[in-house]
């Protein structure tokens, strides 16, 4: 868990970061969003030190971040920045041992982790280990980036702008991909963007950030039915609220008694998804069906529409 | 690429056999002297002035890159940074001081011999270097210094894990050029009695014997060409694994 408590930074009389507080819980995704120039950045960055605050605090667990050493704190979050900045003299598997050296891991170990690591970025390590990054298409870079600082088992990953190189079909893949490992190695994710479909699609929780204010700090549906003030309502986007909402919800939210005909949408399935199968297919309900393959009831039109506005 | 790689092997045979065996060679340098005359170097063995030459030569390079370096770095980093004007004029002033003039105040100082040749070589193989390493330094790209702060690297570890490996093709094009222009101007320095080939040229002009000044003098550019050519080959291969293409610098 991250505490964040009246975090504040100044450069001379410019107010970069102003009295930002909010909590990070245990396995969550949390995305700041904002303009640029909003203090995303520096946020993140007080987090691992990389830029002191001016006043305020930041506990890791428990523990205040001033109290462990620079280095030694940065050994223990990864960090993943825009461009991913890996060092174009090491190979691909030296990339991703860096920290692990740094620590002083036996050889044999950080082998094992480094292979490890590729096998879980899909990444053949037969192929890829010994590769330069000069080498590396920007996906490939981008996985790369994100093993690096992955590689010691942090417990917390900050990521700045990760997907912003990559291009449109990349960049999905690859949000999708940090979602699966997250949700299987647990890590607490603190990331950047200016993207709000990004957040959305990523976000467990998200705050949003403007002129060095934190504006809200909210589960992405409550964002939505209940925005701040304009300026959260806006960057929302009113005209896209509805499809957001459907998007967050489940098939299994939506499920009613009864048959329908045609190819079942699964319950897993997102509303926004299952809504699109059945303007396409000019249906007004289809079935649902479960991993298996067992039909488990109906999703139709109307109850879909139901969740696209506000709870009464 | 293999033809390139022969005229390296001929080149380095032809001077390997010449400064070992030069009396073989003499029938190519008779037609250049006078009748009587010896066609050969006789007063020293070319071998032993080639050794000389060479341990001057890279004794001051050695001086020169490990100040140069050490220059480079301190004005590279935030607490140097207002140094750099002041180093950059010094190291400015060991190149513009013509070597002549500086082998003239030295002697007084240290004597006659090696001393003298080698400050002035240190002082005029500083500026290449010196720049070379501000160049390499300053062109590390930013966000590989900001993932090395971001994974907990101290200062140490940046500049030897990271900003050195990527400035050292850079430097190494400036060791390059250093060793090239003390390679040419070491031959001075025999005129204040440092042991070297110039010996061989001075001696060719004092007797008026065209063969020497030939044999010093294709000596020291065969040497020149081949250091120039191989560390260029080290190089490139170290600017290829990093995948950037260093031009030619000569």
């Amino acid at each position: 868990m991250i505490e964040i408590e009246h975090l504040t930074k100044r450069y001379g009389t410019n107010v970069v970061v102003d009295d930002v507080s909010f909590t990070v819980e245990e396995g969550t995704l949390t995305v700041i969003v904002g303009t640029s120039g909003a203090g995303k950045s520096t946020l993140l960055r007080m987090i691992n030190r990389l830029v002191e605050p001016s006043a305020g605090r930041v506990f890791i667990d428990g523990e205040d971040t001033r109290a462990i050493p620079e280095d030694e704190l940065r050994h223990r979050i990864g960090y993943v920045i825009q461009g991913y900045g890996l060092f174009p003299h090491r190979d691909v598997a030296a990339n991703i041992a860096t920290v692990p050296r740094l620590l002083g891991w036996e050889r044999r170990k950080i082998a094992q982790r480094v292979d490890e690591l590729l096998d879980l970025f899909q990444l053949d390590p037969a192929e890829f280990a010994h590769k330069f990054p000069h080498e590396l298409s920007g996906g490939q870079q981008q996985r790369v980036g994100v093993a690096r600082a992955l590689a010691a088992r942090p417990s917390l990953l900050l990521m700045d702008e990760p997907f912003g190189a990559l291009d449109a079909v990349i960049r999905s893949k690859a949000q999708d991909d940090l979602l699966a490992i997250q949700r299987r190695l647990g890590t607490t994710i603190v990331l950047v963007t200016h993207d709000m479909n990004e957040a959305f699609h990523l976000g467990d929780r998200i705050a949003v950030m403007d002129q060095a204010r934190l504006l809200q700090h909210a589960t992405p549906a409550e964002m939505l039915m209940h925005p701040a003030d304009d300026f959260v309502e806006r960057l929302v986007g009113t005209a896209e609220r509805p499809f957001r909402l459907l998007s967050l919800a489940k098939v299994q939210d939506a499920i009613e008694p009864g048959e329908a005909m045609g190819e079942p949408v699964a319950i897993s399935d997102s509303l926004h998804d299952a809504l699109s199968r059945l303007m396409w297919t000019g249906r007004d309900a289809l079935p649902v069906a479960d991993a298996r393959g067992v039909i488990l009831g109906k999703v139709s039109v109307g109850g879909i529409l139901q969740h696209g506005r506000p709870l009464p | 690429m293999r033809l390139a790689s022969l005229v390296r092997l001929i080149s380095l045979l032809l001077l390997v056999a010449f400064i070992a065996m030069p009396q073989a060679f003499a029938f190519a340098f008779e037609p250049l002297v006078t009748p009587g005359a010896p066609a050969i170097y006789n007063q020293g063995s070319l071998f032993s002035l080639t050794l000389q030459h060479l341990r001057t030569v890279c004794l001051a390079t050695i001086a020169s890159t490990i100040l140069a370096v050490s220059l480079g770095i301190f004005v590279t980093r935030p607490s140097g940074g207002e140094f750099l004007p002041l180093s950059r004029s010094l190291v400015n002033i060991g190149q513009t001081f013509p070597p002549i003039a500086v082998l003239a105040i030295a002697v007084p100082l240290v004597g006659f011999g090696e001393k003298p040749t080698f400050i002035a070589l240190f002082l005029y193989g500083l500026l290449p270097i010196f720049e070379n390493t501000l160049t390499g330094l300053t062109q590390v790209p930013t966000q590989a210094m900001e993932a090395a702060r971001g994974m907990g690297m101290n200062t140490w570890q940046r500049l030897s894990q990271v900003e050195l490996p990527l400035a050292f093709p850079v430097i190494l094009a400036g060791i390059r050029l250093s060793v090239i222009i003390s390679l040419g101007t070491a031959t001075i320095g025999s005129t204040v009695a440092a042991k070297g080939l110039g010996e061989v040229i001075i001696a060719g002009l004092q007797s008026n014997n065209i063969a020497f000044v030939l044999q010093g003098g294709l000596v020291v550019a065969l040497l020149a060409v081949l250091i120039h050519d191989g560390l260029g080959l080290i190089e490139r291969a170290a600017a290829r694994k990093l995948g950037r293409f260093v031009d030619e610098v000569s």
